[in-house]
């Protein structure tokens, strides 16, 4: 299946403003996100605290949601998925 | 001293150029909205001089600082000589300046879950110009429970990101960024806030105005090294612990 991630602010210094993935049916966000470490030297030390733990301003969002609603790493994904990755800004 | 003409809003020279655009009844309408603007820093201070100079006739004002020399590449509500002044009363004086048919409530407090709905009641809109994400969750839950549009921005660096929260269409906040950044001082840069501060202004313009505002229900962020900006659907989740709260049909529901 073919999905598409949007990286936003400080995900830009490491990665592509837009990649298309194709990932096996049965890939889930954990997969997504090590196919993206793979592809893009600085993103697995930008996104994770340890392995398997995101850094807590990690937001992703699935089709809109944000997975900490749906199935945090273990979100299964679809064909056609849009996958948006940011960090949050905290200032005013 | 010159006496000013009592007229209509939609006759006042100052907005002739605008009325092509918002027509006589959305000035009006500007006219008569109740804003609330919860933190005058660098947001609220770009907020504040867009929807002053548009003719936003009521603006509530809120926040409990005290105005610094550090705050002065950002702020634009306050010059050198207002350092040691409540922001508050500075940016109370300055939205007068610009439009001395305003009417203007400074409220100098802390926004905490005591406060909140309180500080809330009346208001058409809030307007996000916080710096901690614990005080922007209360304005979102509050907004939800008051059903008061909550128009959200924030900045870090040459970064800023805004949305528009509609109570019970869009979702909200807490929906969006589950996960907040650490508390502490970002960097921030003037230009930064005027940008975002200006989106956050241009939703309020249109929302008060009778037209979409474009963000509801989607999240926009500014990349200011890329001079790039994009945005993304954003949808409401069932689980969302404030959403959750919002049940339409409960009028009287307290936070």
């Amino acid at each position: 299946m073919n999905v598409k991630v949007k990286a936003f602010a400080l995900f830009r210094e490491v990665m592509e403003k837009e990649t298309e993935l194709t990932l096996l049916e049965s890939a889930t966000i954990s997969d997504l996100l090590a196919d993206l470490a793979l592809r893009y030297p600085g993103f697995w030390d930008m996104a994770f605290e340890t392995p398997g733990v995101l850094k807590k301003f990690v937001n992703i969002l699935h089709n809109g949601r944000n997975i900490e609603f749906l199935q945090s790493l273990d979100t299964p994904l679809a064909d056609g998925d849009l996958i948006a990755l940011f960090p949050p800004m905290g200032g005013g | 001293m010159r006496r000013r003409i009592l007229t209509t809003a939609s006759s006042n020279e100052r907005f002739l150029r605008q009325i092509p655009l918002i027509g006589e009844e959305g000035q009006e309408r500007l006219a008569r909205a109740k804003i609330c603007i919860a933190g005058a820093g660098g947001l609220g201070s770009t907020i504040a001089t867009y929807l002053a100079a548009a003719g936003v006739g009521s603006f509530r004002i809120i926040d409990n600082d005290i105005i610094e020399e550090s705050n002065l590449n950002r702020q634009i509500l306050y010059r050198i000589g207002d350092c040691g002044e409540r922001k508050v009363d500075i940016a109370t004086r300055a939205i007068r300046d610009l439009n001395p048919d305003a009417t203007v409530e400074p409220v100098c407090s802390f926004i905490d879950a005591m406060t909140v709905n309180h500080l809330l009641t009346g208001a058409d809109l809030v307007l996000d110009g916080m710096d901690n994400y614990p005080a922007r969750y209360h304005l979102n839950r509050a907004c939800l429970n008051l059903r008061i549009p909550y128009l959200h921005g924030a900045v870090n660096g040459f970064y800023g990101q805004a949305t528009s929260v509609i109570p019970g269409e869009t979702a909200c906040l807490r929906c969006i960024i589950p996960r907040p950044p650490d508390k502490g001082k970002v960097p921030i840069i003037g230009v930064t806030c005027g940008v975002i501060g200006s989106i956050q202004a241009t939703e309020a313009i249109k929302h008060i105005t009778g037209s979409h505002a474009a963000l509801a229900g989607r999240l926009l962020i500014w990349n200011g090294v890329q001079g790039d900006v994009d945005s993304i659907p954003t949808l409401r989740s069932p689980d969302c612990s404030d959403c959750k709260r919002y049940n339409p049909m409960d009028e009287k529901e307290e936070i």
